[in-house]
């Protein structure tokens, strides 16, 4: 029963890191209406920028951290105004934002693959939080509940924000149509920012706490999140966090699950039978809102 | 004879660029299939997966000759795509293009966990060379029925899907039926292709048909121009190329270079290098601008459709 206990945290903490990652990617999908393939690329420079701000620079745990969050925020700014707002001034196009965002995704990852110096770097001893409490006699390392801390955290805060804000009504409008939102007030191009910012590093925080608590900081760590987190934002419902997080979660725990009693090698399958079941039989996810457009 | 010396070496170097072009060509002639009936699907490295593990396998397990494999590579990823055309015809299309990157993913599994037809994880090899001649005539075949194809019945009712389903549907054309058959077309082409990928690289694992090739093959589609299938053959020529003539110039940072070509052709070209109404346009265009040098009380351009 120990062991039981012990995987159910390691899925829920594992899930973590996916719900974290699909927030980001959802935002991006629910209010700039874009399939954005670099998302995971910002999840591997925020480790590696941590990274280097931990072991290079000598930074504590937590400013370094935030270095490698708000760098992949920066990051995702940039590839927006970049790649994506030239096509948004010519209308909305989801295929031409896929490309470039393919285009870039393949610049941002050939970078970091050149920075880590083709290989699988790790967080040193010491630049983290590596207390190991325990409950009963159930091990629980400290990192795993930042991990789980920081998911909910930003969950409760992304949904307050998003529904319960100016701002928030800000996005959704931008995310229903720029141009209606444009004649309601909102200048959309100012909560397109923010949301790239906000999107980046989220899906940056996942990047960090991944690299710590999977010791692998490369260009593999976004790869990795990317896949798992997009079915989290899928089977959760894009346009609403609490799902996101929720499947994030579940997802991680049906994986070590998976692993522990079935096979490993089904590990992956159960996930992805099961994103494809969603869209197939339930496309707006678990806690999606119905929408309705004209043909 | 150093001139000629000089074309041979260039030849010898660039045979299997070429190669790879045309077989990368049939990959984006299949993603083109669909999206030229407005769908976008990277389903396309599912069938290719489908007939090229196939394909193979039945080469190795039976001897036969490759060539009689082909048509039965084409034949499984028609099939396939039929009955995934029933399934995701069902969904919206954006939740179409995501299901289809679940399928890519799904295939990936599948493909690990059956090693007795795959090999698994490590892969099989295809000891099946693949002539540049064959793969030359073959790609002449599908433009040849894709020409027919964009002036026939199907390639017009086609066009206006995409442009207009509920236009296209009050006009007699049933969206559905036309849509599945791009996906069989897509399907029929995208098996073969993934063959014929097999035998140029005569080498098969799990991450041969991945999400890479469905990124690249789109890529390649877009740049080209995804209103005419020439475009097409063009842009996946140039994206094959593109990564060799990198690898040439700046070896350090060829992916970088690749992906600064791709976003500045998006940014820059957003209808593709082959864009049929662009040059309808300038034809358009032309004609009145003379006719106006004639008479000079005709000075507006016509009517530009």
């Amino acid at each position: 029963m120990d062991l039981f206990f012990e995987q159910l945290i390691n899925g829920v903490a594992l899930g973590s890191l996916y719900a974290l990652f699909g927030l980001g990617f959802g935002i991006v999908f629910a209010t700039l209406g874009i399939l954005n393939a670099a998302q995971g690329t910002y999840a591997s420079w925020a480790a590696i920028v941590a990274l280097a701000a931990a072991d290079q620079y000598k930074l504590p745990f937590i400013p370094a951290l935030l270095t490698g969050v708000v760098a992949a925020g920066v990051i995702a700014l940039l590839v927006d105004q970049v790649a994506f707002q030239p096509l948004r001034r010519r209308g909305k196009d989801m295929l031409g934002a896929l490309i470039t965002s393919i285009a870039c995704w393949i610049i941002l990852d050939s970078l970091a693959g050149t920075a880590t110096g083709h290989n699988s770097l790790s967080f040193p001893r010491g630049t983290y939080p590596s207390t190991m409490y325990h409950l009963g006699t159930i091990p629980l390392p400290v990192m795993q509940i930042i991990t789980i801390a920081a998911m909910v955290a930003v969950t409760v805060g992304l949904h307050v924000l998003i529904r319960h804000s100016r701002f928030g009504a800000a996005m959704r409008a931008v995310g229903w149509d720029q141009t209606a939102a444009s004649l309601g007030g909102v200048n959309p191009r100012y909560v397109v920012i923010i949301t790239a910012f906000i999107a980046g590093s989220t899906s940056g925080l996942a990047g960090v706490l991944g690299g710590i608590t999977t010791h692998n900081v490369s260009f593999m760590l976004g790869e990795g999140l990317m896949l798992k987190g997009f079915a989290a934002v899928v089977v959760g419902g894009y346009d609403d966090v609490r799902g996101t997080a929720l499947a994030g979660v579940a997802l991680g725990v049906l994986e070590v699950m998976t692993s522990q009693y079935l096979s490993s090698g089904l590990r992956d399958g159960i996930t992805y039978a099961l994103l494809l079941g969603f869209l197939l039989l339930r496309p707006r996810g678990l806690f999606g809102s119905l929408t309705y457009s004209r043909a | 004879m150093n001139a000629m010396q000089g074309i041979l070496d260039f030849w010898a170097a660039y045979r299997s660029t070429l190669a790879f072009a045309i077989v990368n060509s049939f990959l984006a002639l299949s993603t083109y299939a669909v999206l030229s009936a407005g769908i976008l699907s990277f389903a396309t490295v599912t069938y290719a997966a489908f007939g090229g593990f196939l394909g193979a396998r039945l080469v190795l397990a039976t001897g036969f000759d490759p060539m009689l494999t082909l048509p039965a590579a084409a034949l499984a990823g028609a099939v396939l795509s039929y009955l995934v055309a029933l399934i995701f015809l069902r969904l919206e299309s954006h939740w179409m293009a995501l299901a289809s990157l679940a399928l890519i993913l799904i295939t990936r599994v599948i493909v690990i966990n059956i090693p007795v037809v795959t090999g698994g994880v490590n892969g099989m090899s295809v000891p099946l060379p693949v002539s540049l001649e064959l793969l030359a005539v073959l790609i002449a075949l599908a433009a040849l029925v894709f020409w027919r194809l964009s002036v026939s019945w199907y390639g017009i009712a086609a066009q206006s899907v995409r442009e207009d389903t509920a236009v296209a549907s009050s006009l007699g054309i049933a969206p559905r039926k036309i849509q599945t058959i791009a996906f069989v077309i897509s399907g029929a082409v995208g098996g073969l292709g993934g063959m014929l990928l097999a035998g140029a690289l005569q080498f098969i694992s799990p991450d041969t048909y991945f999400v890479n090739i469905a990124f690249t093959m789109i890529a390649g589609v877009v740049l080209g121009g995804s209103y005419h299938w020439t475009g097409v053959i063009i842009g996946a020529a140039v994206f094959t190329a593109l990564p060799v003539i990198a690898q040439a110039i700046i070896p350090e940072f060829q992916d970088v270079a690749n992906g600064i070509v791709l976003l500045l052709i998006m940014i820059f070209l957003p209808r593709g290098l082959v864009d049929p109404l662009s040059i309808r346009l300038r034809k358009n265009f032309q004609i009145p601008v003379a006719r106006a040098i004639e008479d000079p009380s005709i000075s507006k351009p016509g009517v530009v459709k």
